[in-house]
């Protein structure tokens, strides 16, 4: 990558201190509304179906690791929030939660490639046996939130992006770094601090491209590295750009995973995504 | 495969999942026929939804062409990461797993369609 300019960075920190909402998709947040309202709803169910909203999750975390519970450490996952706030206090933030459709607006087939690597990233993680699968979850829904930033607040940055992207077989984080001097991820990590999410959520947002760069949780961010291939190779979705990128060996070495997995992997993944386009077309 | 409506279900489809009680017991097995009987059983167990296996009312030339497309596409995506061998298996599984499922789809066509389905003679 090449060495940043300063000034850029700082003309994108500013735009990114001037978001206070985000989007999330009204599907989602009307089936939650409906759960809640039945008493035979679990935390639990309403955690999962929470959990497959970037944004929602975000910003449920944002106000659950906010000033206003002063908790003493943070919470860095749904079901972590209901356990330790509790289920109405989720419920208040699901519910207040404001802004809804802008994402699918800002760039068409996002929030597809999200829940997609979402899936993807559960789908490793159970794999692997790891007993922390939904954060890992959570990861992958919140890795490419920095291109929702882009789309958003920095619509001339956007286009021409988009525009180099379209001319030829390149990346978009390529076109980014070429062009801007900055990428999603620089971006993610900005609004991952300016929501003071944990850093094991603004770790894989961070260096998703770069997973071998990981100090906190490696394995996650390898975890949503491969992820993030698995589904851009299944065309879900779009994250702007149609290419798989290259696979990063530190990152596959790290997972020890072998060639063979991709079939089991992708034998849990496909039920998954079947059920997610179902979620996305309620209304 | 296609998450349905319990009420939307008829005899004849296939389940795609195998489906449990939440104490875990088996209700009914990936693979199952849908029968009156087994629908009237899953609504007793307060099963809401099934998934199924989608013959989904495409012809045998659609699915042989939507399946070319799939692999031109895929290609396509693959283009820049060729010379990786983890990323080739993970090509490979994906069209063994196309494959797979462009010929459970021909099998499921129910009569046998011909292979040149007439223009026009179709929804």
């Amino acid at each position: 990558m090449s060495q940043p300019v300063v000034q850029d960075r700082v003309k994108a920190k500013k735009e990114v201190r001037r978001i206070k909402n985000l989007p999330t998709v009204p599907g989602i947040v009307a089936k939650i509304s409906r759960m809640v309202e039945n008493p035979e709803t679990s935390a639990a169910e309403v955690g999962r179906l929470i959990a497959q909203d970037q944004v929602l999750s975000a910003k449920v975390l944002r106000m659950a690791n906010s000033a206003f519970f002063g908790m003493s450490r943070k919470i860095s996952s749904i079901s972590q929030a209901l356990v330790i706030l509790g289920f109405d206090v989720v419920k208040g933030l699901v519910l207040t939660s404001s802004v809804f459709d802008m994402i699918q607006k800002s760039m068409a087939g996002l929030w597809e490639h999200s829940i997609g690597c979402a899936a993807a990233s559960g789908a490793v993680a159970t794999l692997l046996g790891r007993d922390d699968a939904e954060e890992i979850l959570v990861a992958g829904l919140l890795h490419d939130l920095g291109k929702v930033v882009l789309a958003l607040n920095l619509p001339e940055e956007m286009s021409l992006v988009r525009k180099k992207v379209a001319e030829g077989p390149v990346l978009f984080y390529e076109a980014e770094n070429e062009l801007l001097d900055f990428d999603h991820c620089d971006l993610g990590q900005w609004l991952a601090e300016h929501w003071n999410l944990p850093e094991s959520l603004a770790e894989p947002m961070r260096l998703h491209h770069r997973p071998e760069k990981a100090v906190l949780k490696p394995e996650c961010v390898a975890i949503v590295h491969v992820a993030d291939i698995i589904i851009r190779a299944k065309g879900f979705g779009n994250a702007g750009d149609i290419l798989v990128p290259p696979i990063s060996m530190a990152a596959w070495e790290t997972l020890r995973l072998r060639k063979t997995d991709f079939l089991p992997i992708l034998e849990i993944l496909e039920p998954k995504l079947a059920s997610l386009c179902d979620l996305t077309s309620i209304n | 495969m296609k998450r349905i409506a319990l009420d939307k279900a008829t005899p004849g489809q296939i389940l795609a999942e195998k489906l449990t009680r939440p104490d875990g017991v088996l209700l009914a097995n990936q693979g199952a026929e849908v029968t009156e009987g087994l629908l009237r059983m899953l609504a007793r167990q307060n099963v809401d939804t099934i998934v199924i296996e989608e013959a989904d009312g495409r012809s045998a030339e659609e699915v042989l062409i939507e399946y070319q497309n799939f692999i031109t596409a895929l290609e396509d995506r693959f283009a820049r990461v060729n010379d990786s061998g983890i990323l080739l298996a993970l090509k490979k599984t994906m069209i063994f797993l196309a494959q797979k499922e462009r010929d459970e789809t021909l099998a499921l066509l129910s009569p046998p369609e011909p292979n040149k389905a007439a223009p026009l003679s179709q929804e």
